[in-house]
């Protein structure tokens, strides 16, 4: 066996050190592990991506936004998440998993945001995240398993935008909706929501455009 | 005209750039705090936790919170209510180096401002408003963001002093020298990118910025974990961090030393940029050097103060004064200097390749 000087045995070392530390970095970058944070763009499916209260239409908040972390230290329900570097071109934009944790309405996002990306409203009834659909074959105050109200309860705008009728069957009255989610967050029906946040903003998509 | 000479400069500022880097996990964290402070879950959620990270956090934030005036009174019902007044204030800090406010202060990186402008050929006063105090600042004082807010200027040094132990062990890092116009290069082709694709693309790779936001995401994901019943130290939140942190240090430590902040930043180009008329320069007492170069390799941007030109890229950092035996060098007001792009001191002298 060939011998080692000390220099060559202290440089083995350091490279191998380092060649595996950089390695290790990188097969967690490519793993990316970030459970219960962050859904890639789209896994909402066709329910679109929920901004913050405020948010201009996708192109315009896309250019404008800096991925700062100012909307989420200023929310004080902790419901703005960023999508993590698995979702490309939206990485480090803001958004709201409305089934875990939904908006309160207290419009302090808007006041944090250093860009004009999320817009200082004044009044919640402003706010345009999306518009909430009840899905009639689960809710079970429509299907006629029971007598639920939950959603009515938790709006904030209850008796306008979403009304109640025979056994607390609750109707969304999407001129009224202001997409916060509360609704769907406590809704009973814990698998897939009876009542969720639709928002039509896909990525650059018409009918983000449409929406303004 | 000749400003005093501040004792331990140095010492202050590794202060300030560890309190800013400590802020980065508090400011979250205390956001993450008085969220459960409101939804009257702080303390079913220290007793829970015990004994984990997340818990511990929680609790030692609890403690400190109780401990200011005000924080805990003799009726215990009144506890929430007095946490609760005091979180109205630590609302008012939010944000992180990139992008924060401060009470009625708001700040707001040019870099950042650039590009949303660029990106979105918008305006807004808010950003205005914001860049009032970062810009006036860095046009009377230079590129001091970069030498006492920039939390990764403080992990470079580190890198830089990692070098010497790499020396020691009798491994000769490489000293490649590359043009510093290349971060002005950086700058202008990044601004372009963004207005093509009108999205911010710098923000991506700046690393200030990049430990800001991954910092901030590895601390809610903690809390998030911990939510879910999952403790422990989680690493994968920092992953595109770890990605451009662990290339820039691995690129600073073999191939060229302070690569990022000397040839490549872009953000510190702006920077440069807007400090170029700056009035507080380092200058040099020529009959008091005696020219031992001392300072030379000293300074972190690789700048030669014994030739009395600190260009635009000098950061006021400070370095080279506190290195200086003779007391030969020491801040100064001037602005009548040369504004080009800064020289490398000569083969000679550049210390690092002589030591």
């Amino acid at each position: 066996m060939k011998e080692l000087t000390r220099r060559e045995f202290l440089r083995s070392l350091v490279g191998g050190t380092t060649r595996a530390g950089f390695g290790t970095g990188l097969v967690y970058g490519a793993l990316e592990l970030r459970e219960g944070r962050t859904a890639p763009a789209g896994a909402r499916g066709d329910l679109g991506i929920v901004r913050p209260p405020g948010a201009q239409i996708e192109v315009d908040f896309l250019s404008s936004c800096i991925r700062c972390t100012e909307c989420a230290d200023a929310c004080p329900a902790q419901c703005i998440r960023y999508f993590g570097p698995e979702a490309g071109a939206l990485h480090a934009t803001p958004y709201l998993q409305t089934d875990q944790r939904a908006c309160t309405s207290c419009l302090d996002c808007g006041h944090a945001c250093p860009t004009e990306a999320l817009a200082v409203l004044e009044r919640k009834e402003d706010i345009a995240m999306g518009t909430a659909v009840v899905d009639e074959r689960l809710c079970v105050s429509h299907n006629g398993s029971g007598v639920c109200g939950a959603c009515h309860t938790a709006c904030p705008l209850r008796n306008r935008a979403i009304v109640q009728d025979y056994r607390n069957a609750p109707t969304v009255n999407p001129e009224h909706c202001t997409g916060c989610g509360l609704c769907e967050e406590f809704c009973i029906v814990k698998d897939r929501r009876a009542i969720r946040v639709v928002s039509g903003r896909l990525l650059l998509g018409p009918s983000d455009e449409a929406r303004s | 005209m000749r400003l005093p000479q501040v004792r331990r400069l140095q010492v202050v500022r590794h202060c300030v750039q560890l309190t800013v880097l400590l802020s980065l996990f508090l400011i979250p964290t205390i956001a993450r705090y008085q969220n459960y402070v409101s939804a009257r879950e702080a303390d079913r959620v220290i007793e829970k936790w015990q004994g984990t990270l997340a818990g511990g956090v929680i609790a030692s934030v609890d403690s400190v919170f109780r401990a200011l005036p005000g924080g805990e009174t003799e009726r215990a019902g009144s506890m929430q209510r007095n946490r609760q007044r005091i979180g109205r204030y630590t609302h008012q800090v939010r944000g992180s180096v990139w992008s924060a406010d401060i009470g009625p202060v708001s700040l707001t990186d040019p870099l950042a401002a650039a590009e949303s402008v660029v990106g979105s050929r918008h305006f807004p006063w808010v950003l205005a408003v914001g860049l009032v105090i970062p810009v006036l600042v860095t046009m009377l004082l230079g590129r001091v963001f970069c030498s006492w807010v920039c939390p990764a200027g403080l992990l470079f040094e580190i890198t830089d002093a990692l070098r010497g132990v790499l020396r020691f062990l009798e491994i000769n890092p490489r000293n490649l020298r590359m043009a510093r116009g290349t971060k002005y290069g950086m700058l202008a082709a990044g601004l372009l990118l963004t207005f093509v694709v009108a999205a911010p693309v710098l923000g991506y790779i700046y690393p200030p910025a990049v430990l800001s936001r991954e910092i901030h995401d590895f601390v809610f994901a903690t809390f998030d974990r911990a939510e879910h019943g999952r403790f422990g130290f989680w690493v994968g939140g920092m992953s595109w961090m770890a990605v451009v942190m662990l290339t820039i240090v691995a690129i600073e430590l073999f191939v060229s030393r302070r690569w990022w902040c000397r040839y490549v930043c872009p953000g510190g180009g702006l920077y440069s940029l807007l400090g170029a008329a700056r009035p507080v320069r380092v200058k040099l007492r020529h009959e008091s050097c005696t020219d031992c170069a001392l300072c030379v390799a000293a300074c972190p941007i690789g700048l030669n103060p014994m030739k009395n030109q600190m260009g635009i890229e000098c950061d006021n950092c400070g370095a080279c004064i506190s290195s200086c035996n003779d007391a030969a060098l020491g801040y100064g007001l001037g602005v009548h200097q040369s504004a080009s792009i800064d020289s490398d001191g000569t083969d000679e002298t550049l210390a690092e390749d002589a030591a």
